[in-house]
């Protein structure tokens, strides 16, 4: 089979997308997911329910509140807006997006991961003079990398099938801002179906990969 | 030494001061009397909630005077009860997490990596991953990592529980050239009577959060109070000894005390070394009269120094050319008719020795 380029660009654009908003999340994940996972702070049980809301929540109400902070009539949009930088109904859009969905899942993937990780061992690596900061990336960091990967993998799984937070910040614009589950729910509303299972085909496969990569990388934590 | 501490913990308070100057000091206590909770106290591992924390000269912790220094700069090994090896590292990265920092390299006696890794018989571990390692070979790659970030202090929290009783012997010998050939303070916790007689030189008995007695080992070990202390219910006869004569096909060795008693174990083939045998207080017998036809090789005359009654067993103090305690049951000492000043006679079997 013969993908259009149509095809190719819808796929490579979720794809990039997609990618990008799994790196940029991914330190911030990590860094939260430790604060939850390893220290007491105040309201941190507010925060951690804040941080998990768009799981449960109707993605295009998300959608909807990610649009009331960064459309133009907003101060932070209006902000971005004066440096040049427009959010809504790009690629941008598309980006904030996945983001703000796949985070939940990242952290609580990595939350887990770090808990698992002996207490004791970061204690005795403190008595043995290492830093925080070394502790952090040579014993924690390293004792948690499956869930870590694991957790990005679903971060970004859960990023290209964003379909109702993306829809309402980013449009559905070809070309622009259609990502793969916006092209599909074109190419059936417009009668081209042959098109919508080509795409189809495609998610049904990376998500084949992704769910069994991360599924993998847990049951091998499980058997270290 | 100086352990000044007050922790309140979820059942009681812990409440410890204690002075001491000493190679190796015991804590020992039956399992929940806080002896962990102290360790990690001093390791900057736990707040106190009031105290003082003092080695050789170096405050740790010390809440009248705002100081609490951080693990990291507390310069203390621990090798806590299960080891704690870090299982993504080999077992040369692991010993050597800790060997940049030399904090208190100047003050202690030289030693290098190699030297301890002789010592405590590793080398050919090195590349190995720790998860491929037996409880014994775990428990020494610990000790080296600790040893090697040279501490002012050692922290071994029961290095020997997690161990069955044959690879216990085996491990006890490395403890020991540990204290002797690097001169850092230790403290050893442990429930175990026999390893503080032939470790330690001061004891510091706890229970519930609370220092009961402390003293020389084998003073405390013989009071009333510590064996009612004791969790495996265990009383010890520990001594230093030095081979007299093997006699291979007798399947027997002539041992002398320091005290210059000559007894009668089984073969060893080490000769001339200086070395610990332990008796078991349970397995020493007591006549009034010297025994005849009897196989027990053992059979020397002592004069009762000591009778103290525990709950439904008595422990003797025999000097019989050494100091012995034997426990009895309430029933054989008023037969027999013991009280302090009898002349007696006790009896071991050869195969009753065991080399520590």
């Amino acid at each position: 089979m013969i993908f259009s380029l149509e095809t190719w660009h819808i796929t490579f654009f979720s794809l990039a997308v997609g990618l990008a908003s799994t790196l940029i999340i991914l330190p911030f994940g990590i860094v939260l997911a430790w604060l939850f996972a390893r220290k007491e702070w105040p309201l941190k049980s507010v925060v951690e329910t804040f941080v998990l809301l768009p799981l449960v929540m109707p993605p295009v109400s998300t959608g909807l509140i990610l649009l009331k902070i960064f459309g133009r009539r907003s101060p932070i949009g209006q902000w971005l807006y004066e440096r040049g930088i427009e959010i809504v109904f790009n690629w941008k859009g598309v980006l904030i997006a996945m983001a703000a969905m796949s985070f939940p899942l990242l952290v609580r993937s990595v939350r887990t991961s770090f808990s698992e990780v002996n207490p004791r061992l970061e204690q005795i690596a403190a008595t043995l003079g290492a830093s925080a900061l070394k502790i952090f990336f040579v014993i924690t960091i390293p004792l948690a990398y499956r869930g870590i990967i694991a957790g990005a993998l679903l971060a970004f799984s859960r990023a290209l099938g964003e379909f109702g937070a993306t829809i309402l910040l980013a449009g559905n614009i070809p070309g622009k801002t259609q990502t793969l589950s916006l092209a599909i729910y074109n190419f059936v509303q417009t009668g081209k179906d042959p098109d919508a299972y080509i795409l189809l085909g495609i998610t049904v496969a990376l998500a084949f990969i992704f769910v069994w990569c991360s599924e993998w990388l847990l049951r091998a934590r499980k058997r270290a | 030494m100086l352990l000044q501490c007050r922790i309140p913990l979820a059942d009681f308070e812990l409440e410890l001061d204690a002075s001491f100057q000493a190679r190796v000091t015991s804590l020992f206590g039956p399992s929940g009397a806080g002896k962990t909770t102290i360790l990690d106290a001093i390791a900057g591992l736990r707040g106190i909630a009031a105290g003082e924390i003092e080695i050789n000269g170096k405050t740790l912790v010390s809440t009248k005077r705002g100081i609490n220094l951080s693990p990291q700069a507390r310069g203390v090994g621990y090798v806590p009860q299960e080891g704690a090896l870090f299982p993504h590292l080999s077992v040369k990265k692991n010993i050597l997490f800790g060997a940049g920092r030399g904090l208190h390299a100047k003050k202690t006696k030289a030693f290098t990596t190699d030297h301890v890794i002789g010592v405590l018989e590793i080398g050919n571990l090195l590349e190995r991953p720790v998860t491929k390692l037996s409880g014994g070979e775990a428990q020494r790659v610990a000790l080296a990592r600790a040893i090697l970030s040279h501490p002012r202090l050692l922290l071994l929290d029961e290095p020997l529980a997690a161990l069955d009783i044959g690879l216990k012997e085996r491990i006890l010998p490395y403890l020991g050239r540990v204290r002797d050939e690097f001169s850092i303070p230790i403290i050893y916790v442990t429930h175990n009577m026999s390893e503080v007689l032939s470790l330690a030189d001061w004891v510091l008995m706890i229970r519930r959060g609370r220092l009961i007695a402390q003293g020389v080992p084998r003073d405390i070990l013989a009071s009333a109070r510590a064996i009612s202390t004791m969790e495996d219910d265990t009383i010890e006869n520990v001594f230093n000894v030095a081979v007299v004569e093997s006699d291979h096909d007798g399947g027997r060795s002539k041992i002398r005390t320091e005290a210059g008693l000559e007894l009668f174990v089984p073969y060893l083939e080490k000769s001339g070394g200086r070395f610990q045998v332990g008796i078991s207080a349970d397995d020493i017998l007591v006549g009034t009269q010297r025994p005849e036809g009897i196989s027990a090789a053992n059979v020397f005359p002592g004069k009762i120094r000591k009778v103290e009654s525990i709950k439904d067993q008595v422990v003797l103090t025999v000097d019989a050319g050494d100091s012995f305690y034997v426990r009895l049951t309430p029933s054989a000492v008023a037969r027999l008719g013991l009280r302090e000043e009898t002349a007696v006679f006790l009896i071991i079997k050869t195969r009753s020795f065991r080399m520590l």
